[in-house]
């Protein structure tokens, strides 16, 4: 009888501590400049006399929104209620080697499902400690944040973790000091600017994500995310108008070298073409280029995919933030 | 007995001898460090934006800058950190490690820069971000022969 005490003593010992998020309550959809609130509730099992520990939170969420500056994060438990604050730059975490805690996020978490890599981690560390001595803190940490700062119509996939200053994101004998919850596709509406999907895989995408036309722009078309009029296409090309800042449009619509996207590889139907816009639709330098739509074409030019696979073309904005 | 003594004095005085050599300091000439001298034509043999390897995807062989007496031109050109033709300094020619691009009529951009010697050529490695700030270029050019 006794060993079997022993075990299931033991047995709750190893399971039992390290932080948890035990749910995420989050609204599924929002508008743009929306503070939305978003409340994330915690357990923590503690063990042996470790800390205090800071409870630190990190959010993922679209590098756009700015949330460093547009969230605000309290929290309220049975043991006391305080508040969360944005963690400097210089401030490291312990077991981060060297990276900064938005850096250690992403190297461990990565963008969580996210498409685009044009996500950032934001964290944030409690006003007051707590010591691991064997109780458990549970508590609610309340997060209020405006979305859509870029004005971005948005459906991105936002994820949470927590974990505490002492040990970071690591396990031990006593357990597992990290917890993250991604939730599904969160989409904001209402905005003016393109639709940026980070949930579904595009038909095209633009990298940088952020560019202006003085940067280097590789477009690559997936033909592999859906069955289009390309599929049996041998070549494919772009064909695109740019819009300036002096209200002309600009079309380069040729089926030639300079609009050849080349397939990545010989069976990956993904194809690539990397341009300088000022360059690719000859602009003077006085002119910018605001926006760009496109569409890709075969080699006759006569069939033409575009946005969501329709006729409408793809749009994208050049700017940075 | 006496010998001995002679030869105690001897072995002592070469000992004295040798200690006063040992400590002697060697003057070292202070060598003066070449000049860099980024004269010639100058092109782009690899370039990363972000990190991404760029030069297997944009073709940037005609691309030239050409560095003559203070001055520079651009040949074909792709982004860079100026746009138009002007002026250039090094912030030291011995050891520079910034330069400074002054196209006419315009602000002077600076960025730093390296001038390494690889597989025994001289190499201008260059980083800057000429559209968004949070793109970030690096040009490594080699001289044209």
């Amino acid at each position: 009888m006794w060993r079997g005490l022993a075990c299931l003593v033991l047995g709750i010992v190893i399971a039992c501590c390290g932080e948890q998020i035990v749910s995420v309550d989050q609204p599924a959809t929002a508008t743009i400049n929306q503070i939305v609130p978003i409340d994330v509730k915690i357990t923590i099992p503690t063990a042996g006399n470790g800390g205090p520990d800071y409870l630190i939170l990190g959010v993922l969420v679209p590098k756009g929104w700015k949330a460093g500056q547009n969230t605000t994060v309290t929290y309220t438990s049975p043991d006391g209620n305080g508040v969360m604050t944005l963690i400097p730059e210089t401030t490291l975490p312990k077991n981060g080697g060297g990276l900064t805690w938005p850096a250690y996020m992403k190297k461990t978490f990565g963008n969580a499902g996210n498409l685009i890599d044009d996500m950032e981690w934001v964290p944030f560390q409690t006003d007051k400690a707590y010591s691991h001595n064997g109780n458990t803190f549970d508590g609610t940490l309340k997060i209020r944040m405006k979305v859509g700062a870029d004005g971005n119509n948005t459906l991105v996939k936002l994820s949470y973790v927590i974990t505490d200053s002492g040990n970071g994101f690591t396990s031990d004998g006593n357990g597992t000091y990290y917890s993250q919850k991604t939730t599904d596709c969160f989409s904001v509406t209402g905005g003016t600017g393109d639709i940026v999907d980070f949930c579904n895989p595009q038909l095209t995408v633009i990298d940088p994500p952020k560019s202006l036309d003085n940067d280097l722009v590789t477009l690559t078309f997936d033909g592999t995310v859906a069955s289009t009029d390309l599929d049996n296409a041998s070549e494919v090309y772009l064909c695109a108008t740019a819009y300036t800042n002096d209200g002309k449009t600009i079309t380069v619509c040729e089926q030639t070298a300079k609009t050849l996207m080349k397939q990545t590889t010989a069976t990956s139907r993904r194809y690539q073409i990397t341009v300088w816009p000022k360059s690719f639709f000859g602009v003077t330098d006085a002119q910018t280029i605001e926006k760009m739509e496109y569409f890709v074409t075969d080699k006759a030019g006569t069939k033409k995919v575009g946005y969501g696979n329709t006729s409408a073309p793809f749009v994208y904005t050049f700017k940075c933030g | 007995m006496k010998k001995i003594y002679q030869i105690k004095a001897l072995v002592l005085a070469l000992m004295v001898a040798m200690l006063g050599t040992a400590c002697k300091t060697e003057k070292v000439l202070p060598q003066k460090e070449a000049l860099k001298d980024i004269s010639g034509s100058w092109q782009v043999i690899k370039a990363t934006r972000n990190g991404t390897e760029l030069t297997s995807i944009i073709d940037f062989s005609a691309f030239k800058i050409n560095f003559k007496d203070g001055g520079y031109t651009l040949e074909n050109k792709m982004p860079f950190l100026v746009e138009q033709d002007g002026a250039f300094a090094l912030d030291d020619p011995e050891y520079p490690y910034k330069i400074t691009f002054t196209a006419s009529g315009k602000t002077p951009v600076s960025t730093a820069f390296t001038y390494p010697i690889v597989n025994g050529k001289r190499q201008l490695s260059l980083t800057f971000s000429p559209g968004c700030t949070n793109n970030s270029y690096v040009y490594v050019l080699q001289k044209t022969n």
